[in-house]
């Protein structure tokens, strides 16, 4: 097996990595849902406060796909609805039931898969309220039941910063992995990119069948579906559609079919130095960063972020884990500010240029918070951006026609194979202070209003 | 310290929009983060960023100007007179070169101040770069009034009316010194300005080699007591920074290990050079022109070729900015470098307007870059 390479990227030294011991979350009393969490989904509600669901119960559903379902994580009460401002609904909160029931769908064994129709498949994964674990590229929303897709992608190397590891996760229970994966290539008729790094040992990812197995190493992001794709069936125009699935969502997948019941649960990680302690949790969907954080403190002033601090929401304790996320970060804030901070030799600084001294200690003693340590000023080329984005483009010239709106030349130079996330590195180390990241979404959103 | 924490804290109200004095926030923004980073932290993904900021960047190309500086006021001092001690070539460089810098800062300061005010941008941290690179290109005894003319032509001209830092095409502190150069060409050529003592005709060494026809160029250099050891060191008379190659190797290491610099154009103009020399060698037996005859090693030793390679044509905003536009501008600097020394005898120096050519095409060059890239993409494309 050949092992892609990648040279450029940066994997951050940030304290406080989770420790591989499993934690249970416990039970919480609520859960919440967050329509904003679903890209592309446009949605409208099939419940009221007051109404009784069921765990699977279809809550709302897209106008723009009418057949995509978003149901609920628990069974209980709707007990309120926040609306915000244009009518737009923030959160749904169920009051969870003391004993859990569950809607029924269709259950299967591992060999009653293999003669199942894309149809069958398709019609149970929508109306469990599964399928929005299917994304699709470009534009990273909840795919397009109608779409064809030319691959589907699943990464078992998340390399951002506190992402849960792969092998972990599936020494705990691996249940529902390949019948997970073989739905997916039934689903969809093409083939399925199975992408591992280096160490990845656990055998149902490396003897996984009806996948097209990979290996990829190198720093972050080279566990990034983006840069997967990139390399192995880039997108070529905004028809061009590539599904991707995370690690964890595919053994939820593979446990509806088996099981029956829509699967709740996720492994996520607790990292970030400000908390007390850090490690694996076990969880389930729409549950609040509060319970989830319980009996767990979080020492002076700091960030909830859901997911990872390269991409993730800030959050509140009364916020649900997005539906994506897997990390709960936690790092320090701070605004102190330096006296002739940049003249210092910058042992505590931490950089991935050579200019501070921190560079000898390989950041070691380094510490690092929400500050930006700078302030904004225009594009200065100095190649820091392309040093951190192993792919084959050129950011900054996409950069600039991003800010001069140019779709042709956004569209020449490859914005169909961006994605936010993959630039969350070039957003780190630029000097400038460009917050590349967001240039890029806003570049994408224009391409896919205006395009 | 703490003083100057809260006067910066209690002006800060009236700067704000909505403040009387809002139009000099820009003012205040460069007075406050140059005392203090900001503490401002991230609104949005990613939550943590790296240290590095303009400043910094921008402080390091400072530090890696300083051992050219420093050597420039010493042999300033002794080329005016060289029987004198250390002491006295350092009080006499610095007596020359401090007023050069400090006029450039002054005068290019308060123009950066007026148009941020009036353009409503920030101050960017460039000019300080480009207001000591300046007068590291001029002869010692360049009259102050022009330093402040240069460095005003420079920073309007070369920079603000496009738009600014990170918007100029040429290299704003080449803009300055062209202007000088052809404004008050007798203060900029000929033989005499390259040193202090006025009455002391000082040729330099690529002067000497331009001066004769059907000579060996190499042996004039040498027969005018340029040795390549004082050439390298910098013992020869020549712009204030630009003479010692010692000190400009030192400022390269500094820029290409912290990347400030990329290390393409560098390697790019030094394969120019030498190949262009070495071409223009095997032509001198066919002419008269005795700057063919130049070697590759004269080249590179005599005159600002090295000092305006590693500071002036690695400038990220005007120089390409594709690591393969980056080579061919490199190269282009360096090929045009050499003809413009060995064709033109009224340029006895030719890398400025060699970079400022370069300059002019590296929008080109990025431009057929980048369509050789879209079409290699497309290509890939194909191929799945």
């Amino acid at each position: 097996m050949d092992v892609l390479r990648l040279k450029k990227g940066h994997d951050i030294v940030l304290a406080g990595q989770p420790e591989k011991r499993l934690v249970d979350a416990g039970k919480p009393a609520r859960l919440k849902i967050r329509p904003a969490d679903f890209r592309g989904i446009k949605p409208k509600l099939m419940v009221k406060e007051g109404d009784h669901v069921r765990t699977g119960s279809p809550v709302m559903y897209s106008k723009t796909f009418p057949d995509v379902y978003v149901t609920a994580p628990g069974s209980g009460r709707i007990i309120n609805i926040v609306i915000g401002e244009r009518r737009v609904v923030k959160e749904i909160v169920i009051d969870l039931d003391r004993a859990e029931t569950f809607e029924e769908f269709e259950r299967f064994d591992e060999q009653a898969v293999t003669s199942l129709s894309p149809e069958k498949i398709q019609s149970q994964l929508l109306r469990s309220g599964l399928w929005p674990v299917i994304r699709q590229r470009p534009f990273s929303s909840v795919a397009d039941p109608a779409s064809k897709p030319k691959a589907v992608f699943v990464s078992a190397t998340p390399t951002a910063p506190f992402t849960p590891d792969s092998d972990f996760i599936l020494d705990q229970d691996a249940t529902g992995f390949q019948m997970g994966l073989s739905i997916l290539k039934r689903l969809s008729g093409s083939p399925v990119h199975l992408v591992a790094g280096t160490k990845t040992s656990n055998q149902v990812v490396t003897e996984a069948k009806d996948v097209v197995f990979h290996r990829f190493n190198g720093p972050h992001p080279a566990g990034n579906v983006g840069i997967h794709i990139h390399h192995i069936a880039p997108i070529r125009n905004r028809d061009d559609i590539v599904w991707y699935v995370a690690l964890q969502d595919v053994l939820r997948i593979g446990r509806l079919f088996l099981r029956g019941k829509l699967p709740v649960e996720k492994i996520v990680t607790l990292g970030g130095e400000s908390l007390e302690k850090q490690h694996y949790a076990r969880i389930r969907h729409g549950m609040m960063l509060k319970d989830i954080l319980r009996g767990n403190r979080i020492g002076g002033e700091s960030r909830l972020i859901s997911g990872d601090v390269l991409t993730g929401r800030m959050s509140a304790p009364e916020d649900a884990l997005g539906f994506y996320h897997d990390t709960v970060s936690v790092i320090a804030q701070n605004t102190r500010r330096d006296f002739f901070g940049w003249l210092k030799p910058g042992r505590h600084s931490y950089s991935t240029t050579n200019l501070f001294l921190s560079k000898l200690f390989k950041n070691r003693s380094t510490t690092i918070d929400t500050r930006l340590h700078g302030s904004q000023r225009v594009i200065i080329p100095f190649g820091n951006i392309e040093s951190v984005l192993p792919m084959d483009l050129l950011p900054t010239f996409l950069i600039k026609m991003i800010i001069a709106r140019d779709i042709d030349e956004m569209e020449k130079l490859g914005i169909y194979e961006c994605d936010p996330e993959d630039f969350a590195l070039c957003s780190f180390v630029d000097a400038s202070k460009m917050e590349i990241a967001e240039i890029i979404r806003e570049g994408l959103e224009y391409v896919e209003k205006n395009g | 310290m703490k003083g100057i924490r809260s006067f910066l804290d209690r002006l800060e109200p009236h700067v704000m929009s909505g403040g009387k004095w809002e139009r000099y926030a820009p003012l205040y923004e460069m007075v406050d983060t140059i005392f203090y980073v900001p503490g401002t932290t991230t609104a949005v993904a990613p939550h943590i960023r790296d240290a590095v900021d303009m400043k910094r960047s921008m402080f390091t190309v400072i530090i890696a100007l300083l051992p050219a500086l420093f050597f420039g006021i010493y042999n300033t001092g002794y080329q005016a007179d060289p029987s004198g001690g250390f002491l006295q070539h350092v009080l006499t460089g610095g007596a020359a070169v401090l007023p050069m810098i400090l006029v450039s800062y002054t005068v290019g300061g308060l123009w950066e101040m007026l148009f941020a005010v009036v353009r409503r941008h920030d101050i960017n941290e460039g000019f300080l770069v480009t207001g000591i690179l300046f007068p590291m290109t001029l002869p010692p005894d360049m009259p102050l009034w022009m330093v402040a003319a240069g460095i005003s032509f420079g920073v309007v001209i070369g920079k603000e009316v496009t738009g600014g830092t990170g918007y100029n095409v040429f290299n704003p502190a080449l803009v300055a010194r062209a202007f000088v150069f052809f404004a008050y060409p007798a203060e900029m050529t000929g033989d005499p300005v390259w040193s202090l003592a006025g009455e002391l005709t000082a040729a330099t060494p690529l002067a000497v080699a331009s001066a004769v026809q059907d000579g060996d160029a190499g042996l004039l250099v040498s027969q005018a007591g340029y040795s390549f050891r004082d050439m390298f060191l910098g013992f020869v008379p020549g712009s204030v920074g630009g003479t010692s190659k010692l000190a400009v190797i030192a400022g390269a290491i500094v820029l290409v290990v912290t990347r400030i610099a990329n290390w393409r154009i560098i390697a790019g103009g030094l394969i120019g050079l030498i190949a262009a020399a070495v071409s223009a060698n095997m032509l001198a037996p066919a002419s008269g022109n005795t700057m063919l005859s130049l070697s590759p090693i004269n080249h590179l030793l005599a005159g600002g070729f090295a000092f305006g390679l590693v500071f002036m044509a690695t400038d990220p905003v005007s120089a390409a900015q594709t690591d393969r536009g980056r080579w061919i501008y490199g190269v282009l600097i360096g090929v045009l470098c050499v003809m413009i020394r060995v064709l033109n005898q009224a340029f006895a120096e030719g890398i400025m307007l060699a970079i400022l050519l370069g300059n002019a095409f590296a929008p080109m060059i990025d431009y057929f870059v980048l369509r050789r890239h879209i079409a290699r993409r497309r290509v890939a494309y194909e191929k799945q």
